[in-house]
């Protein structure tokens, strides 16, 4: 998929839980937060401190979570949460 | 903050946080006659998903009603966002701050779970308009749990009690609803479809024990799947 691809997808998501597989194996699970051209930003749904849990590479952290390139994703769903 | 269920929602902001999501809400709301002439009470409005649909979508009076001040706040910000008049009010459904017979519609999406049903029913029964209708979406028992099981549900979720289909029924009509229409419905998983999807609106801070909550939660979810259900109530005085 293309990177335009996944950015609208990104940006119709905001603020949705999303499962991110990465072309490197790696998966993201997190709120989006914010969206660049070449970044979705994501809260982890996990402890912030630890971001071992988060597959292997560096992430940086910015003011919006912590970011993963759009060119890495291989593939974006949404996490159907269920609540009460 | 007390990490709790229902604070942890608070904070991560969830909207459409019963079952069935928007999606749910939007279908019931379609079978009801609503006009602008109509009075609505959200109660539990929560980060007011749902009010806010009904106000842009029926132009009507709409009051947000909830007990967490947090919940409250992400309110006020989507209404202000969206130029809609909506009022917001705190409070506890147990003891309502409106005068008797004022709404037309009062809708719960799965609040009235969380409180004293009794006390919270007969409240919502006394704002209700004589001919007005309460459509409320609620957590159910769908069959017989360990002691050890419901102890360990109705904790988590500070429920004070898990209840039936009947159980329902029976609170609802010993608080002055006559007529009681349930509904069971199966939902679909259509992938990606964002009315059904929970929306996340997060404050600055989130202490780590609510992501411990909803990973709980989450398996929660899993292991009761078969056991907690839900159902729509529709009821008149």
């Amino acid at each position: 998929m293309s990177i335009t691809h996944h950015y609208e997808m990104c940006c119709r998501y905001k603020g949705r839980a999303v499962r991110i597989r990465c072309r490197d194996g790696s998966v993201h699970t997190g709120i989006i937060r914010n969206v660049t051209r070449n970044r979705v930003y994501l809260q982890p749904l996990g402890p912030n401190r630890n971001l071992g849990g988060f597959g292997y590479g560096y992430y940086g952290y910015g003011g919006f979570g912590y970011g993963i390139a759009l060119g890495a994703i291989a593939t974006l769903a949404l996490i159907p949460f269920l609540f009460w | 903050m007390k990490p709790t269920y229902l604070n942890c929602l608070s904070l991560l902001g969830v909207g459409g946080a019963h079952p069935g999501g928007l999606k749910l809400t939007k279908d019931i709301l379609l079978k009801e006659d609503i006009d602008k002439t109509i009075k609505v009470l959200d109660i539990g409005c929560g980060t007011g998903q749902t009010s806010a649909y009904i106000a842009n979508q029926y132009e009507c009076d709409v009051t947000a009603f909830d007990s967490n001040y947090v919940m409250l706040e992400k309110s006020r910000e989507r209404f202000s966002e969206l130029s809609l008049s909506i009022d917001i009010v705190y409070g506890y459904v147990e003891n309502l701050p409106f005068e008797n017979l004022s709404f037309d519609l009062i809708l719960s999406e799965s609040v009235l779970a969380f409180t004293n049903t009794s006390k919270s029913i007969s409240e919502v029964k006394r704002v209700l308009k004589s001919c007005g209708v309460l459509l409320a979406i609620e957590m159910v028992c769908e069959r017989e749990l360990s002691n050890e099981a419901r102890t360990e549900i109705q904790d988590f979720y500070e429920v004070s009690h898990l209840l039936s289909e009947n159980d329902w029924i029976t609170i609802f009509r010993a608080n002055g609803f006559g007529q009681v229409n349930v509904e069971k419905v199966k939902l679909k998983n259509e992938l990606n479809d964002l009315d059904n999807t929970a929306e996340f609106s997060l404050s600055e801070n989130i202490p780590d024990d609510c992501f411990y909550i909803l990973k709980k939660h989450e398996y929660f979810t899993d292991l009761y799947r078969d056991s907690l259900g839900f159902r729509i109530f529709r009821c008149n005085i």
